[in-house]
């Protein structure tokens, strides 16, 4: 009898063993204000799985240098939502967990957003694959389009439409604007925004293989005339001259007549505001055409972590189409074309116009996107600032020309 | 012969001994001192002057490169603007606490009716981190929903709203005055502990000698507060030269990076360009420079001395 019970004690706490090592917890890090989509996506997740997800939220401006700081005094999470534009930088310094033959080995790996797969790869091999996709649209206030006599349903086609359109709005007075950027001091508000204008037209900032400014183009100095006019007719809230991007959904206060925003606001319109009726548009480029940045997050997973098995599950799951459907619900982009009409059916017509917005869609290549691009004091900021919002255009541009490329030139 | 020389060493030895002793307890007690010197300064120097002789990514494994980090230096045109811009503030906000301090401090020097009250009034922003203190004025500053524009509105300042931190001028402008809200109490305060350690019969005496009240502040307050000026202006210089939060804060260095301090370079590029091997070659030349700036103000503090 002493011999049958020890028997099953030892099986019992045996059982119990197995089950602590079978599950384990991701640490995962995310940027502030990720959106539903995928807090909803990490709590389908925890509910269906015995591993679970942990998510710590770090400031956007912030993530970067965090993670960095992590990595180097071995605190680093198991995974991290990487903004894609990074993923180049953090796999050439050799941080990433090589995924290269567990991803292609998925039956749907080359229906994955190309534009994330792209950036997640590094001297050919896979370090990031896309976890939230998303494109930069043009969104206008169909409220206020009634209030100012426009037609609510028509989008505005061009920048010269958005222009009269906004001074419509404005002139209903109070503390309604006809357009709303964050333009002050955020380079990646600006990229998201900002260079679809100069892309549609068909010139760029950097050349392809990332070595070359060119900044100074007929093209671009069209787009900052298109903005600085807006600026000068009082159509745009004067905060947004020192908006580093804490204000970059403005849109949602119902008194913004048009904004460039990204999947992930239609998301939160549709769950957050319901009260905004807004449409979506392509945002038009300065002479024709539409562009689109293509941005979003790739999941990384940090090298040698103990819990890759887990967080390849987790991938898995968010790649399968009750993943899908979910952050799709949610207001991200389907991350697989094979299954998109499947994910959107039943879905908000307007998500439609992002996913379009992905055949257009750019993003750039560089390991010095933060340097460049992103950094609140980098040439791209403080020339957006200057360009638009300065006495001295010309001076604006001959800057940051030079500083984009002697940053180029020096780069380690 | 041998006993007159053996005396002086046989009362010697006691004291030497005794002293020997002493300096043991002193050494004692300032034990934890010297410990937490060394944890927290010495050693961390010592690395950072390591690491500033390679190039040190923050991801990624550091090489040796020499004297290149401080070469560097020289053609570095954005440290050069860093290092202009951090003199031009801390001339601009020295003289301003200064400025305002002294007065301050001669005002609330005598007790009289209330004088307590204005004391903790003009104190109290001390208290407050310096980091709040920002963001608080961050938010004052804000053109669509702080105080601060409404109000310059109303007094006819500005015909429209003002947007205190999109131009140079203007947010410079608004960050001394809240340096000046923010420290003017702790430099009253050094001040008013040098008023009134001077001796009031000294001062009685010259009154009565017909000295004027300029003249009695002149050639008797200014000289006999020379030692706790020169340490209120080390600290607001030092504390000026060090200013990082408020440009980080209040402006992310803006507009148009023509607000970036020394420190706050040194941040850029060790945290936003990952070079830390550079932005340890940055500190140290910082940390030269403040060494310097502090001798020389103690220089002519000892030169005063002398006289």
């Amino acid at each position: 009898m002493i011999r049958k019970l020890l028997a099953a004690a030892s099986v019992a706490s045996l059982c119990l063993v197995s089950t602590a090592m079978a599950q384990e917890t991701i640490n995962m890090w995310v940027r502030t204000g990720i959106g539903t989509a995928f807090t909803s996506l990490a709590d389908a997740y925890n509910a269906s799985h015995e591993n679970q997800i942990a998510l710590t939220e770090v400031p956007f401006a912030e993530l970067v240098q965090k993670y960095a700081t992590a990595i180097a005094g071995g605190q680093a999470p198991d995974a991290l939502s990487l903004d894609l534009i990074y993923t180049p930088a953090f796999a050439a310094a050799g941080q990433l967990q090589d995924l290269t033959d567990w991803a292609k080995g998925l039956d749907y790996f080359d229906s994955l957003s190309p534009s994330h797969v792209t950036l997640g790869t590094y001297e050919d091999k896979v370090y990031g694959l896309p976890l939230l996709v998303e494109t930069s649209v043009l969104a206008w206030n169909k409220g206020l389009y009634e209030q100012a006599g426009l037609d609510p349903e028509k989008a505005p086609a061009n920048w010269a439409e958005v222009e009269a359109n906004a001074e419509a709005i404005r002139a209903l007075g109070g503390d309604n604007y006809g357009f709303y950027f964050s333009g002050g001091s955020c380079g990646g508000c600006m990229i998201f925004t900002f260079t679809p204008l100069v892309w549609a037209s068909g010139a760029d900032i950097l050349s392809e293989d990332g070595q070359t400014a060119t900044l100074d183009t007929p093209q671009m100095r069209a787009a900052v005339d298109i903005y600085r006019s807006m600026v000068e007719k009082d159509l745009v809230p004067e905060s947004s001259a020192t908006d580093n991007g804490v204000n970059f959904l403005s849109f949602t206060n119902g008194k913004i007549g048009h904004q460039s925003l990204g999947a992930f606001a239609i998301g939160t319109l549709v769950n957050d505001y319901p009260d905004i009726d807004f449409g979506v548009t392509m945002i038009p480029g300065v002479d024709g055409g539409t562009s689109s940045f293509a941005g979003g997050d790739n999941i990384v997973v940090t090298k040698d972590t103990p819990r890759l098995a887990a967080v390849q599950e987790f991938i898995e799951f968010a790649y399968s189409p009750e993943g899908q459907k979910i952050l799709a619900e949610n207001g991200s982009l389907p991350t697989r074309s094979d299954i998109a009409a499947q994910t959107l059916e039943g879905l908000d017509p307007r998500l439609q116009v992002a996913v379009d917005a992905i055949a257009v869609a750019k993003t750039p290549y560089t390991l010095l996107f933060n340097d460049l691009i992103n950094s609140a004091n980098g040439p791209w900021a403080t020339f957006t600032n200057a360009a638009i919002y300065g006495d001295d255009v010309d001076g604006a541009f001959a800057n940051a020309q030079a500083e984009m490329q002697s940053i180029i030139d020096n780069a380690p | 012969m041998s006993i007159t020389a053996a005396t002086p060493l046989a009362v010697a030895k006691p004291r030497r001994r005794a002293r020997s002793s002493r300096q043991w307890q002193g050494l004692l007690y300032i034990a934890p001192a010297i410990v937490l010197v060394k944890i927290f300064f010495v050693i961390p120097v010592l690395f950072t002057v390591w690491m500033s002789f390679h190039n040190w990514p923050l991801l990624g494994e550091p090489s040796w490169i020499g004297l290149g980090n401080y070469t560097r230096m020289f053609s570095d045109t954005r440290f050069s603007a860093a290092l202009s811009f951090t003199a031009y503030y801390t001339l601009i906000a020295t003289i301003a606490i200064f400025a305002l301090a002294f007065p301050l401090a001669l005002f609330v020097q005598n007790e009289r009716r209330g004088v307590s009250a204005y004391r903790t009034i003009f104190f109290m922003p001390v208290v407050v981190g310096l980091a709040t203190a920002s963001l608080l004025w961050v938010w004052l500053a804000n053109v669509d929903s702080g105080l601060f524009s409404p109000i310059l509105r109303m007094f006819g300042v500005t015909g429209r709203s003002a947007n205190l931190l999109a131009t140079f001028n203007n947010a410079f402008a608004t960050i001394i005055v809240m340096v000046v809200w923010k420290i003017v109490g702790f430099t009253m305060i050094i001040l008013l502990t040098g008023l009134q350690s001077i001796p009031g019969d000294l001062t009685e005496a010259a009154r009565i000698d017909g000295a004027s009240r300029w003249q009695r502040f002149r050639f008797l307050t200014l000289p006999l507060m020379r030692r706790t000026l020169a340490l209120a202006l080390i600290l607001s210089v030092t504390g000026s030269v060090l200013a990082f939060d408020q440009f980080y804060i209040m402006t992310s260095g803006g507009p148009q990076n023509r607000m970036i301090s020394v420190v706050y370079y040194i941040f850029n590029q060790s945290f936003v360009s990952f070079q830390l091997g550079y932005g340890s070659a940055l500190s140290i030349v910082l940390l030269g420079i403040l060494v310097a700036l502090s001798i020389v103000q103690l220089w002519l503090l000892r030169v005063g001395d002398d006289k």
